[in-house]
């Protein structure tokens, strides 16, 4: 039987149960969320652990934000052993300190700052390719569709960004939805949010026109590079990259 | 005429233009800020990113430089905006995320301090009435006066003028209006006020390629006299595109891309690998060879530099490795204070073998065979790993793929 652990679906309790099996020398086979549909060779464990809430502080402090940065980015992935993969990171993290970033000939440690970068290259990327359209109340508008959970970090990028301003950006794919009420961000589900309204304000069009104008006449004919462009811009953002999707309509 | 019209004529004349780059600056503002590591928003059908939005003020030009669409002598559509109306599609493009700053360029409209002056009040506006935050890269216009360069450098996160040509003769002959003394005196002051406050994202330059007969010797040795008088951010080579035509400039087929690319490859040796002009190119070998990039010309011709350990050579050495960067030659230096890399760690420290294999030994081993480490051998190999359709070559030397 492979011994299942589940945890609530968040980070602080994955790194409790995590801290409670490493501690208690439990090898898991592994590690799942509670909503896991255990197949029949699976025996799931539930254990009920009491909650350190300052569990994250104290990996902050004691090693890095660059190291707690790390584990959060690989829970932020879709990796289907993202658990496993920073268990055995937060078994060797105990033995090998902050040198641990270092120990690259580990698999778990390359895997996990494998993952974490590319979290936050998608991440860095998005900042870059989320559209806004103005609605009529004012409000700023986006659609995303990421490879991975990151809704979260470009909600603290936009925060300093668009500080003046209503937004909401909403992950399509997730269900989730980060709304700014120009104090704050708060993160809810597709579920728990109401808005009936999406037509946009009267100058919308206008200034996306004008944006597809720039777009086309900007690229120097001579130097068309189509492989160069996807390179950078991958064809699974173009939906939601308003030049890109208008553009290519047919596609959609 | 209409504001969209405007921007058709003002964005086309302004795309040769090379730079796009956002980094470099810390600025917050009440609406937006700057983004240290800079932030690409898009990407057009040629490959560029797009950044920030790359306007002309006006494209109406008192002088009439033989390569430039916007020249006095050509009968073009002229255009000129507003400082409002730059200041509306810039604040309503930055509020959708479009862009991450203006990048303000503009033709000589009268002389070179009436139109810094209309730059200014443009940026001024921009700044101060709308609160901007978000990046801003101005030209400086040379002959202008020095206050003018100094007021504009306090508003912008970069500012720039272009040499535009590597030698003072390809000046003479292609711009004789210009002078190339006027953009120095901009670099100099610029240099010598540069702070957190002026200019803080410092200065860059750009240099057409191509149009003039200059070998890429001349140019880099260009770009090295900038970048150590004038502490440079970055020279930005563009590949010459004839708009227009004219006895004295060269009929091209194509602009020559491969070759602004080995330009920016040198470059970048100069700027973080410990290279010199003089290391990669002297007065019999001029100019780059188009087939292989200049750091592994100059290991091919080093050859007795080589294989270097890595487990025991220099951080200095690692870099003239072909194929590791800075962040590998890091990475490679921090670990290996605590165990002895192998090929295969190389592998999982996300290190790209592909040119770097041959010219390491991993704890006193070659990736192969030793007698393979030869000229002939690596050159061949280099050449026909850059080029597509070699696979089954590629698999065959590949002693370490999944």
């Amino acid at each position: 039987m492979n011994s299942i652990y589940l945890y609530q679906d968040d980070l602080l309790s994955l790194l409790n149960l995590i801290h409670y099996l490493v501690i208690n020398k439990v090898t898991p086979d592994n590690i799942k969320p509670l909503d896991y549909a255990p197949t029949l060779l699976d025996e799931v464990i539930n254990l009920k652990i009491e909650v350190n809430n300052d569990l994250i502080k104290q990996i902050i402090n004691n090693y890095s934000i660059r190291i707690f940065n790390i584990i959060y980015y690989v829970f932020l992935s879709e990796n289907e052993n993202k658990e496993l993969i920073i268990y055995y990171f937060y078994l060797n993290l105990l033995k090998y300190k902050t040198n641990i970033i270092y120990m690259r000939n580990l698999r778990c440690v390359s895997k996990a700052l494998k993952i974490s970068k590319y979290v936050s290259s998608e991440a860095h990327r998005l900042k870059g390719f989320v559209r806004f359209k103005k609605l009529k109340q004012e409000i700023y508008y986006a659609e995303i569709a990421p490879e991975n959970n990151v809704i979260f970090l470009l909600a603290k990028h936009f925060k300093n960004r668009l500080k003046n301003e209503y937004w909401i950006i909403k992950d399509v794919k997730r269900g989730l939805i980060s709304i700014y009420d120009k104090k704050d961000f708060y993160l809810t589900t597709e579920s728990n949010f109401k808005m009936h309204d999406f037509k946009t304000s009267e100058d919308d069009a206008d200034i996306k026109d004008m944006w597809k104008e720039f777009y086309n006449i900007i690229a120097i004919e001579q130097r068309t590079n189509e492989r160069c462009r996807m390179n950078f811009m991958p064809k699974k953002y173009w939906k939601y990259i308003i030049e890109m999707s208008d553009n290519n309509e047919k596609n959609y | 005429m209409e504001i969209k019209e405007k921007l058709r004529i003002l964005a086309d004349s302004a795309k040769y233009d090379a730079s796009c780059s956002s980094s470099g600056s810390k600025r917050k503002g009440d609406l937006g800020n700057a983004s240290f590591s800079g932030i690409c928003h898009s990407f057009s059908a040629d490959g560029r990113c797009i950044s920030l939005l790359k306007i002309l003020l006006t494209n109406c030009c008192i002088y009439d430089c033989k390569y430039c669409l916007n020249r006095k002598s050509n009968n073009i559509k002229r255009a000129i905006f507003t400082p409002e109306e730059i200041c509306y599609i810039t604040i309503n493009f930055y509020k959708r995320n479009y862009i991450e700053g203006l990048f303000l360029s503009s033709g000589i409209i009268k002389n070179p301090d009436y139109t810094m002056n209309l730059i200014i009040k443009t940026i001024t506006l921009l700044r101060n009435k709308y609160h901007f935050g978000g990046y801003i890269h101005a030209k400086a216009i040379p002959g202008c006066s020095e206050y003018l360069v100094k007021k504009l450098g306090l508003l912008v996160d970069r500012l720039s003028a272009n040499i535009e040509l590597p030698t003072e003769n390809g000046i003479k002959l292609l711009a004789p209006h210009k002078d190339f003394k006027n953009t120095e005196k901009i670099m100099g002051y610029v240099k010598e006020n540069k702070s957190h406050k002026f200019v803080p994202a410092g200065q860059s330059t750009q240099m057409i390629i191509g149009a003039t007969k200059e070998s890429d010797l001349d140019i880099l040795s260009k770009s090295e006299a900038m970048y150590n008088k004038f502490k440079l951010k970055r020279v930005f080579y563009s590949a010459y595109i004839p708009v227009n035509k004219d006895n004295l400039l060269p009929t091209l087929e194509k602009p020559p891309l491969v070759r602004e690319h080995r330009l920016y490859q040198a470059d970048w040796l100069l700027r973080y690998y410990g290279f010199k002009t003089e290391d990669l190119l002297n007065s019999k070998q001029a100019n780059f060879n188009l087939l292989i990039d200049p750091k592994a010309a100059w290991a091919l011709n080093h050859l007795q530099e080589f294989p270097k350990e890595i487990n025991s050579c220099s951080y200095y050495d690692l870099l003239k490795i072909p194929g590791i960067g800075v962040t590998s030659a890091k990475r490679i230096m921090s670990s290996r204070k605590h165990f002895k890399i192998t090929f295969k760690d190389l592998k999982n420290m996300g290190i790209v073998l592909k040119r770097a294999k041959y010219f390491i030994t991993c704890n006193g081993k070659y990736f192969i065979d030793t007698t393979f480490f030869n000229k002939n051998f690596i050159e061949a190999n280099l050449v026909l790993e850059d080029k597509p359709n070699n696979a089954v070559e590629r698999k065959q030397l590949s002693f370490f793929h999944e």
